[in-house]
């Protein structure tokens, strides 16, 4: 079977993989640059250094992400919705929701039993309930973001925040942080707002199980545990590796399905 | 939504809640705060209330009753009708079989009682695709009573088109949701032409029409009297409170605005209410021959006009607040009836209604210009700065109760008054008034919490140097 | 596309509205379908729908709307402050809708601060709320209000005979659109959404006369043609807020999808959608202008918009509909709630998104959720194929 890629090109990061025969052989996660093809150049280099393959080597590319028509070496495009689909069911084949939190937007799918999408419901809002609410958040805290799920881990009793508003909400985190309240209720109380404001699109669409996290907030402990606990429902880890990379998995899964 | 939420209906909540808590006030003070110890979570919001005495009692009893009502209404053979607060509920109870269920009191309650409100089922609205931008007032309990957790809702009657679309389009979306016969009342943007007046009489039978069909039930002509005589006594004692607060200092206590407002839209016509009032008459009467302020500290450092809604944060923060700076509170929007007899009415013809119980025609007719005088149908129907209108209302309250500053606090969900706030604070600005614009939702503190609308006003107060 | 239309679509003050004020004519704009302009042109004055496209930025009217609201009227008062709509005569505003309506308050403070921009006549129509019986008599109340007040201001006489002389070319308009709409539901699909939307949008725009003109020329064209634009593509059905921006419905399109029929309030509900050219014609134009409406405003009736929908996007045998919703648009945001509900109740699959007005949306993330929509459509389609 022949090797094909997938691109992710998203706000904040920029995602690839290289599969065969539906097994990954190369992976790479880069910081995204403000211009997509630029992004998509970086990625693709980082992913051929790693693995030694050659670019000739790869017979069908697909991109998915916002940026991923400006992409001039793929061979088609498809929506993050639909890429985000085909990869969640890579991970577990029996996924029928999937709640993708990604850099900018928030996206609820529901797939049939054959992994269809019946419908879909993201978030049209704002950053709130967004990967840039807790981007934001994180640096008002002064730590790196994927630190804010394991400082949440201690904490007993979350802050209630102001979540609406991701401005708003900075203010009421840069108050708590001169009250000096506990830093871990703080984390606590930030994942808990992302969670309450992800719940709102998870009751919308009615989910069904088996249900996924997908994107890079999924390897956030404290949101994971927050929705979960909100939807009364296990969420399926993600294993086999890094769920960020569930949106290149799936187009490079369409790529495969192409060829 | 929450597990835990589904337990208990909201409205048997209130119905428990208030009913138990007027036991409170045959406690002594110190059985009272041993009690407190066991409500950590409802104290905030009845400890400054019973401090109010024989109102208190009366408060807790009426809200008690309201919603004990409201809970019993299928078992006792009544049906019960979801309306707004601007839509005054007296014409419900010359009814034998209907009861009227105020969705922003319930939701003003929950925020007031509830430390995360009614956010939960302000979002099982947005869940069952009503708009997240909606008005949160209604949100609150309409998001119980759409999730089954209250009583069964027979139909919708209120009034708001044309004043308010967000609020008229709540109410529309839960009747469609529950599948219910809607009526709202239409309000062009005039107020005092006859015109205007046959409009909205015509528009009030069609009302009364609906009611009937709804309920068949005819009304009774003599309890109708009854309902409205009584609203005349409430009326004037509340005329009697808004003359004595243009007392300085002021002698009515900041937290009777709330109650007398929260009554009005649930308990107009009622004797409870008149009940109420009368004890709150008597202790505003006592502060102004003894020259008292009705602030708890006493003292006097600010009087402010709130030109449109208070905010309805957990444990009457608002309020609270605003007892610890020496603030008056001197009503807002919430607060105005507009009976003829008012202070700030009398002279000013077409503006104000009159209660007129000859006949059939002229309670139907008095009631339909009562509605079109209610808050909000009244000051916010037409131009901002036409007469009669939010200018107009607002500048005159403000001199007639000798406000020193002027605060606006709503929700984002209120596009009306979004739409034309910046124009009124400009002119109040103009006039003289130092005005706030708080940019925090009064019944969802998810919006902008307490602590940070704190930290605003009190930013604003020192700036201006108003304490 | 017939770039006349295109222009038209895409401008304010297009040629057309030029050579109008040259020859010393009158020029008003309205805010609402709910305005009868056969009014105006009974008056000789052309009436043009205040539309907020090309508003790049919201500073001006930041200064007199407050943050919440519908960035529509926002734009139109953007564009009034910057002087776009300098060469009106006359803005007739009504109650729309709340945001709306205030844009007649925030106008008039802008034009004390900001010289020029307030036009030399503001009049406000009340509209209600209700279609029928007291509703109805204000209405007719409130047009010959507005006939007397446009009589007084522009020193004219709107007769009876010019009012139904009105009445017909505007029904000769509607009924050419109509043809518009038929095309639209024909196959071979002979012309794009984004074609029909801007022929529908410079009706608002331009002289009837003129208009009426084009629309011919451009529907004996669309006969002429061969080629089915829809091959390969997906049908859609678009509803929801005033969408008069054409490039929601381009960028629609550039999803491998033709955007078939409407429920917007521009263009008409359907081939009844006419005003009676024999009764009286102010109540004529009552009973069309009121009771047609397509709009949430009108509270209550849900039941009959919904059927009036369902059965429209049956009959255009489309594929899928998008409901749209500008930001803060409670009205249309809540509908398209209820409305998505019981497309499902019929098996029709539908896209709620919510949107900046005009050149601020954000067509990256729409065109992420219209591309999805589209490929779940798709895949719909290959699964019944193998069923």
């Amino acid at each position: 079977m022949s090797i094909v890629a997938g691109f992710d090109v998203g706000s904040l990061s920029t995602k690839a993989v290289i599969i065969k025969n539906n097994k990954l052989i190369g992976t790479a996660i880069i910081k995204s640059s403000p211009k997509p093809i630029v992004s998509a150049n970086m990625v693709m280099k980082k992913l051929l250094d790693d693995t030694g393959i050659a670019q000739s080597d790869i017979k069908m590319a697909t991109g998915t992400g916002y940026g991923r028509e400006k992409i001039d070496f793929i061979d088609n495009a498809i929506s993050e919705i639909s890429c985000h689909s085909k990869g969640a069911r890579w991970f577990v084949p029996s996924a029928r929701t999937i709640i993708d939190i990604g850099g900018q937007d928030c996206k609820v799918i529901k797939l049939d039993k054959d992994g269809n999408i019946k419908k879909f419901i993201t978030n049209d809002k704002c950053a709130s309930g967004t990967g840039r609410f807790l981007d934001v958040m994180a640096k008002v805290m002064n730590i790196d973001v994927s630190e804010l799920g394991t400082i949440s881990q201690k904490s007993t009793k979350p802050i209630a925040f102001a979540s609406i508003c991701t401005v708003w909400a900075q203010a009421d985190v840069i108050k708590h942080i001169n009250s000096r309240r506990p830093v871990e209720d703080i984390c606590a109380g930030i994942n808990v707002a992302m969670a309450n404001r992800v719940s709102m699109l998870t009751n919308a669409i009615k989910v069904e199980n088996d249900i996924c996290m997908t994107g890079g907030v999924a390897k956030n402990k404290g949101v994971v545990k927050a929705l979960s606990s909100l939807l009364g429902e296990r969420i399926k880890k993600l294993k086999k590796a890094d769920p960020q990379l569930t949106g290149a998995i799936g187009a490079a899964l369409f790529a495969q399905e192409k060829l | 939504m929450r597990p835990e939420l589904k337990e208990y209906n909201l409205d048997w909540l209130f119905a428990s809640t208030f009913s138990v808590a007027k036991n409170l006030l045959k406690s002594s003070p110190g059985e009272m705060e041993y009690v407190y110890n066991y409500i950590p979570y409802v104290s905030p919001l009845l400890k400054p209330l019973i401090e109010t005495g024989k109102p208190a009692l009366s408060f807790l009893e009426l809200f008690g009753e309201y919603y004990t009502n409201i809970v019993n209404a299928k078992e006792n053979g009544k049906k019960v009708v979801m309306t707004t607060f601007c839509f005054d509920p007296c014409i419900f109870y010359a009814v034998d079989n209907l009861l009227p269920v105020t969705l922003e009191i319930g939701t003003a309650l929950t925020s007031l009682a509830w430390k995360r409100g009614s956010a939960d089922f302000m979002d099982y609205c947005t869940e069952i695709g009503f708009s997240e931008t909606g008005c949160s007032s209604q949100r609150g309990a309409m998001g119980a009573y759409l999730a089954g957790l209250g009583a069964q809702i027979d139909l919708v009657a209120l009034n708001m088109g044309g004043v308010c679309d967000t609020n008229a389009n709540a109410y529309n979306f839960a009747a469609q949701y529950l599948n219910v016969p809607y009526y709202g009342l239409d309000y062009p943007s005039e107020l005092t032409t006859d015109e205007v007046r046959e409009y909205h009489h015509k528009d009030y039978r069609n009302l009364v029409h609906f009611i009937e069909s709804h309920t068949n039930c005819k009304f009774d002509i003599d309890k109708l009297r009854e309902v409205l005589e009584e609203k005349r006594k409430q009326d004037d004692l509340m005329n009697e409170i808004e003359d004595m607060q243009r007392l300085i200092p002021n002698p009515v206590p900041g937290i009777f605005h709330i109650m007398i407002y929260a009554a009005r839209y649930t308990y107009s016509g009622k004797k409870k209410f008149t009940e109420m009032l009368k004890e709150m008459v008597e202790i505003v009467r006592k502060n102004s021959e003894n020259g008292v302020s009705g602030l708890r500290n006493g003292v006097e450092k600010n009087r402010t006009f709130l030109v449109y809604i208070d905010n309805y944060s957990y444990g009457l923060s608002l309020y609270e607040w605003f007892e610890k700076k020496g603030i008056s509170h001197m009503g807002n929007i919430l607060s105005r009836t507009f009976t003829e007899a008012a202070p700030y009415t009398t002279g000013i013809p077409g503006t104000a209604y009159r209660i007129d119980t000859t006949n059939f025609d002229t309670m139907i007719d008095t009631l339909a210009d009562i509605n079109a005088r209610m808050p909000m149908t009244r000051t916010i129907r037409g131009s901002y700065d036409a007469p009669n209108m939010w200018l107009d209302d607002t500048l005159s309250l403000a001199k007639i109760y000798s406000a020193d500053s002027c605060i606006y606090l709503g929700t984002p969900g209120c596009r009306n008054t979004w739409s034309n706030i910046k124009l009124l604070a400009r002119d109040l600005e103009a006039y003289g008034y130092p005005t706030f614009i708080a940019y925090g939702d009064s019944f969802d503190s998810r919006v902008e919490t307490w602590d940070m609308s704190e930290m605003r006003f009190e930013e604003f107060y020192n700036i201006r140097g108003l304490l | 596309m017939e770039k006349i239309f295109f222009d038209a679509a895409t401008n304010i003050e297009i040629p057309s509205v030029q050579q109008w004020k040259e020859k010393g004519k009158k020029v008003v704009g309205y805010t609402c379908s709910f305005m009868p302009v056969e009014l105006f042109y009974a008056a000789d004055i052309l009436p043009i729908r205040l539309r907020g496209i090309n508003a790049y930025s919201m500073e001006i009217s930041d200064s007199y709307y407050g943050p919440f609201v519908c960035s529509f009227p926002k734009a139109v008062i953007q564009l009034a402050g910057s002087g776009t709509y300098h060469f009106l005569d006359g803005v007739v505003i009504s109650n729309g809708c709340d945001t709306l309506r205030r844009m007649n308050d925030c106008w008039r403070k802008m034009g004390e601060d900001i010289k020029g921009t307030l036009p030399s006549w503001m009049y406000y129509v009340d509209v209600p709320h209700k279609p029928d019986g007291h509703a109805f008599d204000w209405y007719v109340n409130q047009i010959k209000k507005l006939i007397a007040a446009i009589e007084k201001q522009f020193n004219v006489h709107i007769s009876e005979k010019n009012l139904k002389k009105a009445i017909k070319v505007q029904n000769k308009v509607r009924k050419s659109l109509w043809e518009l709409e038929k095309l639209r539901r024909e196959t071979p699909l002979k012309l794009t959404g984004t074609e029909a939307y801007s022929a529908i949008i410079a009706s608002t725009m331009m002289p009837v006369d003129e208009y009426q003109a084009h629309l011919n020329a451009f529907l004996k064209t669309i006969h002429k043609r061969k080629q089915d634009v829809a091959d390969g593509k997906k049908k859609l059905f678009l509803g929801g807020s005033i969408c008069d921006d054409f490039e929601l419905v381009s960028l629609i399109e550039a999803s491998e999808a033709v955007v078939v029929g409407e429920n917007i309030c521009f263009g008409i509900r359907d081939e009844n959608d006419m005003v009676s050219e024999t009764d009286d014609p102010i109540a004529a134009l009552t009973a069309k202008y009121l009771s047609a409406s397509v709009c949430p405003r009108m509270m209550g009736w849900y039941k009959e918009r919904s059927h009036m929908i369902i059965n429209k996007v049956k009959n255009i045998h489309a594929d899928g509909v998008i409901m749209q919703n500008i930001r803060f648009c409670d009205l249309h945001g809540t509908e398209n709630g209820l409305l998505e509900r019981d497309f499902e109740k019929y098996n029709i699959p539908s896209l709620r998104i919510e949107r900046e007005y005009g050149p601020l949306t954000e067509t990256g993330r729409l065109k992420m959720r219209f591309d999805a929509f589209i490929e779940q459509l798709k895949s719909a389609d290959i699964n019944e194929q193998k069923i």
